[in-house]
């Protein structure tokens, strides 16, 4: 991939533009396919945003017994191919962060392609393209490594290095704590 | 101009058989660029695009914007002139019935020249808008004073943007929201955010705000909630609401205490100072800390570096100017950046977070009481013949100053004014005391309203007009920067519906005043009218002709001719716009709000808004994601003051103050002071907070105290049943 999606989770302030402007896709139906969260709702405002993190080796595609999910070359773990997909929904059970979304009366698996039809053009996705507040970026490899080395994040895996149940991801994140030992200007 | 920059070519890869028309959000300030997706075999607008492009906001969107599109075609919308023949329907929703246009201006006109007959001219009264373009607000001030010959014409602006005006004007002589451009905003080294719940009212500014503290800037929020912006902030001043004025004070006497003042700048800028300082002095942390409840330890640090911050930018919105004393706290937060010299120069200075859309072009040009184009005022004779000529009238046809906003109410509940013009606005919902509002409006003996849905203003209505939304006609609009922008027409009016400049024009034509109107064709003409009447004021708009705000993205206010590109940054000169070319600072004593907590109301009750929902809900509650989002209101309680009550989460309650009570779940949120609860306030009817605020107004600005008023929960009796 040239570009990345990375998310720093700090920033997100719960407007849910992304979810809005998910529905805006031109392969999505109007359906939004991604979620965010209030933490702890009782007590502070904070929410995050839980994107499909398109891993590089996806509980969800190795789960279907259809094949029905495909992999692009650039990495976009896609929704599973209508042709194929069984409706059995092993996948939105394997995925580690509750992802693929189920369509009861198509019987059709859906999930986050990244906008494919406008990342294959080079184009942002629409919840990065939108967000507000910078929680969601869409990076070059080049910004990204910047990010990397100014956060010291270790290996970018979503659950590294406990278990490491699902490896490397192509999306980024950042976890909460990125202003931790943030040099002051004055 | 449409189809040619880089987005449109880069996005219609994806977007096939589609037009896409580059211009702004309809709702907030921010005026978030955008480009609306049309579909060339209906013509009809279908979704949205990002206008990656558009320097402000860079593509960015908050959800309101994504949605904002599905207006347009909405079924709600009003497609035909509506008439109520039994008078007794008012406040309902039932009763009209579809009419021609020339049908409706007929019985307007009729009725309104019978008022004016049996009453004098100012029995009528226009109560208007800023969500619409310049050129519109320019024309209803002219409709009002030249058409209608009233004296009583005011807006919603009284209820969002006064205070910041009238603090402003006294303080640099002059009103732009900002005094510099928000692409200045995340290159400051301290953010001072007073009363602004940014994240929720203005998102698009967030990532700007973020910026700072990633480059290790500071962020300083002071807001009795803690809110997604104050989250984060390095300092959270939670004050009680109403008490900012103590807060400032208390910011200015830190900085001239510990010397981190620019004393050559308050010599050759500013008169007051001495006065200001012996004000501020006895605003020591301890007693300040006694007042607002903010701990001293806090109060000394956030001074310290905003004093200490190389460049440092002091914001605001409705939080400290939705109060009785919001002018002065206008001033006295602007007081900060004028003793430490930090204004006039890139990355420092004084922004409002502007409201509505055109919260700032539409409070310029003569929509407002006591205004005309161009900030002129209606008590400066010089000013009045600049205008009249322009208008073509005499000086002696000029009617006089009016009153404010919630003051035409009063004159309406004493049929002082008989006959209102409602365009634009929802104060059905939107205005404080309710109970008071809505009996003023069913006092009427005649009400039109002119809206794009019917609102629930409009249920009090004789006519119901159709106008059209944002993305149906073209003109310019101001946003928080005060650069002056173009919004583009996408699809053509839907149904019968027409723009608000042309239904007054048609009114003028038939109330015998057409020829002071009938030049006026298209929105261009009125758009050239418009700039020629602000030629010479202090909000000059004759330069920002529309190619010029198509070739650099905009103008900032001044833009006095065809070679002037604008003021970006005001005061870069160090002058300000008083006689001497000095700032004054103001010496302003503190007083609490108007009403303080009591045993029989101890909490105090604030209001505000959502992320999902704009002004008085009319638009965005009909906006299916918005509404799934936040689908009614709710009141935020302290989870210990929720003990003390013994009421629990999603529990509804009774919320009451001395003017009235409604019911609301309860939100139990640490992020609130235990002396407050809040309440958003973008639902009508019973469910409107607005029952319970209060009509105190701010006697500079006329803005009343939604901000702080007293209030008391009631616990529902067991088994109570709730609709």
């Amino acid at each position: 991939m040239k570009h990345h999606l990375y998310i720093e989770m700090d920033n997100c302030i719960g407007c849910r533009s992304c979810l809005a402007a998910c529905t805006q896709c031109g392969g999505h139906e109007e359906r939004n396919r991604n979620y965010v969260y209030d933490v702890d709702p009782l007590v502070s405002r904070q929410t995050i945003p839980l994107m499909c993190l398109h891993c590089v080796n996806p509980a969800c595609a190795r789960s279907c017994p259809a094949q029905a999910i495909q992999i692009t070359d650039e990495g976009v773990v896609l929704s599973a191919l209508v042709e194929k997909c069984i409706g059995c929904q092993n996948c939105t059970l394997a995925c580690p962060y509750g992802i693929p979304k189920f369509d009861q009366e198509q019987n059709l698996m859906y999930k986050c392609d990244l906008c494919y039809d406008r990342t294959k053009e080079g184009i942002p996705p629409m919840c990065a393209s939108v967000c507000p507040t910078n929680t969601l970026q869409w990076l070059t490899d080049e910004q990204l490594a910047a990010k990397q080395s100014r956060h010291a994040l270790g290996q970018w895996t979503a659950s590294e290095p406990y278990n490491p149940l699902e490896g490397m991801t192509n999306v980024k994140i950042s976890l909460p704590g990125i202003l931790q030992g943030k040099q002051k200007l004055f | 101009m449409q189809g040619d920059n880089r987005t449109t070519t880069f996005a219609n890869k994806i977007h096939p058989n589609e037009q896409l028309v580059p211009t702004h959000c309809s709702y907030c300030g921010m005026q978030c660029g955008m480009n609306l997706r049309v579909d060339k075999s209906t013509n009809k607008i279908i979704g949205v695009e990002p206008r990656y492009d558009w320097p402000v906001t860079l593509g960015k969107m908050c959800p309101k914007g994504v949605t904002a599109y599905q207006q347009t075609n909405h079924k709600d919308r009003l497609l035909r002139p509506l008439i109520r023949d039994d008078a007794s329907l008012k406040g309902t929703k039932d009763g009209f019935r579809e009419a021609s246009w020339d049908e409706a201006y007929s019985l307007i006109v009729s009725r309104f020249q019978a008022l004016q007959r049996q009453y004098g001219k100012d029995s009528l009264s226009v109560f208007s808008g800023v969500s619409m373009t310049n050129e519109k607000c320019y024309l209803t001030g002219k409709f009002a004073r030249v058409a209608l010959q009233t004296r009583y014409i005011d807006y919603n602006g009284r209820f969002c943007m006064s205070s910041a005006a009238a603090g402003f004007l006294r303080t640099f002589g002059v009103d732009r929201g900002s005094t510099l451009p928000w692409t200045d905003l995340h290159e400051t080294d301290c953010l001072f955010i007073a009363g602004s719940n940014t994240a929720e009212c203005h998102p698009t500014s967030m990532f700007r705000v973020w910026e700072v503290q990633n480059r290790g800037g500071y962020l300083i929020v002071a807001d009795p909630r803690e809110t997604p912006i104050a989250r984060r902030a390095d300092v959270h001043l939670d004050l009680r609401p109403g008490t900012d004025l103590a807060l400032a004070n208390c910011m200015v006497n830190l900085l001239i205490r510990s010397v981190r003042i620019d004393k050559e700048f308050i010599a050759a800028h500013t008169n007051g100072f001495e006065e200001l300082k012996a004000i501020v002095e006895s605003f020591t942390p301890e007693y300040t800390s006694e007042i607002t409840g903010v701990a001293p330890e806090k109060l000394i640090r956030a001074a310290e570096i905003y004093g200490k911050a190389p460049n440092a930018i002091v914001m605001f919105a409705r939080g400290i100017e939705q109060q009785t004393r919001g002018a002065d706290n206008v001033s006295a937060y602007t007081n900060m950046c004028l003793v430490t010299g930090k204004i006039g120069r890139p990355k420092a200075g004084v922004a409002t977070f502007t409201g509505q859309g055109n919260g700032q072009g539409g409070r310029e040009h003569g929509q407002k009481s006591d205004l005309l184009p161009g900030y002129r005022k209606l008590t400066n004779p010089k000013h009045v013949e600049e205008v009249c000529k322009v208008w073509g009238i005499t000086p002696e046809e000029m009617p006089q100053p009016g009153v404010s906003a919630y003051e035409m109410f009063e004159l309406m509940d004493q049929q002082t004014i008989r006959g209102l013009y409602l365009l634009c606005s929802n104060p059905a919902v939107s205005a404080p005391n309710q109970n008071f509002v809505r009996e003023a409006l069913r006092h009427l003996d005649f009400m039109v309203c002119s809206d794009i849905y019917l609102s629930e203003s409009a249920e009090y209505a004789d006519v119901v007009l159709p106008s059209v939304t944002w993305s149906e006609d073209e003109g310019t609009v101001t946003n928080l920067e005060g650069r002056i922008i173009k919004i583009n027409k996408a699809q053509e009016p839907l149904g019968e519906s027409k723009p608000d400049w042309l239904i007054e024009v048609e009114l003028a034509e038939r109330m015998g005043r057409g020829q002071y109107f009938r030049h006026l064709k298209t929105a261009r003409d009125v758009a050239d009218e418009f700039r020629l009447a602000t030629k010479g004021g202090y909000a000059d708009y004759y330069g920002a002709t529309w190619d010029k705000i198509d070739r650099q993205n905009g103008v900032f206010w001044p833009c006095r001719d065809e070679a002037d590109t604008g003021t970006p940054h005001m005061f870069l000169d160090h002058k300000f716009y008083h006689p001497d070319g000095k700032a004054k600072l103001c010496a302003l004593p503190y007083r609490p709000p108007a009403e303080e907590p009591c045993e029989q109301y101890p909490l105090r009750l604030t209001t505000g808004r959502v992320v999902y929902h704009y002004l008085s809900g009319n638009q965005t509650r009909r906006i299916p994601f918005l509404r799934d989002m936040c689908p009614e209101p709710y009141v935020e309680v302290h989870p210990e003051t929720a003990a003390l009550y013994g009421i629990h989460h999603d529990e509804v309650v009774r919320l009451y103050t001395r003017r009235g009570e409604a019911l609301y779940k309860v939100k139990i949120i640490e992020a609130i002071r235990k002396d407050t609860v809040f309440v958003p306030y973008h639902f009508g009817h019973e469910q409107s907070v607005n029952l319970l605020t209060i009509d105190a107004l701010d006697p500079m600005s006329r803005m009343p105290e939604f901000k702080v008023c007293a209030a008391q929960i009631g616990k529902l009796p067991e088994g109570a049943v709730v609709s």
